[in-house]
């Protein structure tokens, strides 16, 4: 064996395995560039399908997971209405505050106004009078009572015999029947026939009772209704009473229990009336 | 001018004096079964003919098994009187008779109309069987579930107080 043949054998030796692993390195890279290639194909061919898959998904939310997420919500809310509160409360608090704060700003705004140079001084001197700040006469001035609705209504039957109301939200035939029945809850359960409910308070709204033999009034009062308001609509109530309801026996006397002849007194009338003496009052 | 009438719808427990108001104010019915308690007072108007309306106020008394303890302040200035009796259960209306004395003698003069009520549950001839073994004179029998013959017991309670205005 000479030089040569021994560098062959050392070469076949050493390059053999080398050779083998260069082939397998290339394969590899081949199908690594042809992986490559299809995909790039088929994100080329997938993507738009997809695209246009997830807005159709987009637009269908509120029909198809819509209810579902409704019901949900409501299982929640039954199930877990302590959660629920607790999770909603700073958002709501949040938002009343807000509403509160805003509202606060609007009536300052409407006392500024009030607060004119003539009015301010006459404010000044009816603070000095009256032991009161300018802005709680204001604010006295603004919630000032009102009469709202004023019903007459036969005091056993609970039949409205004539209303004024300055706007008719309800069904006052109805209301007076309620009234008339609460009313006589009360005095009965009280075993109180002689005395009389004389006051109904409603949220915003206070409903004065004022009876008489055989009807009773019921006024509708907003706004803030003091003992002052109450002297100053029981003047008008009396002065009507006097003025107009005495003057007519079927208001005053039992129909089945005076000999007098009753004269009937027409609704129209009657309405006439209750818008005269209420209608511009100011209590 | 519209007339207004008070009228109070009297009976014992459940004979089902809201649901025929019911079905005579809204014309609708429920089985679902609600003590009404106090007084519950409803509205409408009816037509007795042409251009003659009267408008019924609807008092619809909680039901009570002793008559006489009903409170009289809700009994003040009726016009008039419907009283309901169950048809399935004799224990409303085995005492009718004594019933409607208690209720004359608190409202005296007043038109009275007697209604067997929940005739959808009986057989209509055992019905008059029944009454004659009785001796029960009833004005309307009714099915405030069906409707059968509610309007007509409200217009004849109406036709009556005009009348009687």
């Amino acid at each position: 064996m000479n030089e040569n043949d021994k560098l062959e054998i050392l070469k076949d030796i050493l390059f053999d395995d080398g050779h083998k692993f260069e082939e397998k390195i290339s394969k590899r890279v081949k199908n690594l560039e042809q992986t490559l290639n299809q995909k790039k194909k088929f994100s080329d061919k997938v993507d738009p399908l997809i695209t246009q898959q997830l807005n159709e998904f987009k637009e269908s939310i509120p029909s198809t997971l819509g209810p579902v997420i409704t019901a949900t919500l409501k299982q929640e809310i039954k199930h877990h209405k302590d959660d629920v509160v607790d999770a909603l409360y700073p958002v709501l608090g949040k938002m009343v505050k807000k509403y509160v704060a805003q509202e606060m700003q609007l009536l300052q705004e409407k006392i500024d106004n009030q607060l004119g140079f003539l009015k301010r001084w006459k404010l000044k001197i009816n603070s000095i009078f009256s032991g009161k700040n300018e802005e709680e006469l204001v604010l006295d001035q603004l919630a000032v009572a009102k009469i709202e609705q004023v019903l007459l209504i036969e005091k056993d039957s609970g039949i409205l015999k004539a209303s004024f109301s300055k706007s008719k939200t309800i069904d006052e035939e109805m209301v007076s029947g309620m009234l008339t029945a609460i009313k006589s809850f009360v005095e009965d359960a009280f075993n109180q026939r002689s005395q009389n409910l004389e006051s109904i308070e409603y949220e915003l709204y206070q409903i004065h009772l004022q009876s008489f033999a055989t009807h009773y009034m019921a006024i509708v009062i907003s706004g803030n209704y003091t003992t002052s308001s109450k002297d100053k609509l029981q003047d008008v109530i009396f002065n009507f009473y006097n003025s107009f309801m005495a003057m007519n026996l079927d208001l005053v006397f039992e129909t089945d229990t005076t000999n007098k002849p009753i004269e009937t007194v027409s609704k129209p009338r009657i309405e006439r009336e209750l818008k005269k003496y209420f209608g511009n009052a100011k209590i | 001018m519209q007339k207004s009438k008070k009228v109070v719808v009297l009976g014992h427990f459940g004979v089902g004096k809201t649901s025929l108001i019911r079905r005579f104010v809204t014309n609708s019915f429920s089985d679902n079964y609600k003590v009404t308690i106090g007084v519950h007072i409803t509205k409408k108007v009816v037509e007795i003919s042409n251009e003659n309306t009267i408008s019924l106020i609807l008092w619809d008394l909680e039901g009570t098994d002793k008559l006489d303890t009903i409170r009289n302040a809700y009994l003040l200035g009726t016009h008039g009187l419907v009283f309901v009796f169950d048809v399935t259960r004799p224990s409303t209306f085995e005492h009718l008779n004594n019933d409607l004395d208690i209720v004359r003698s608190k409202v005296p003069n007043t038109p009275l109309i007697i209604v067997g009520n929940k005739s959808d549950l009986v057989d209509l001839a055992e019905l008059d069987v029944l009454f004659k073994k009785n001796s029960l004179s009833v004005d309307f029998v009714t099915s405030a579930k069906t409707g059968e013959t509610v309007d007509d017991l409200f217009l004849k309670m109406a036709t009556l107080l005009n009348e009687d205005a």
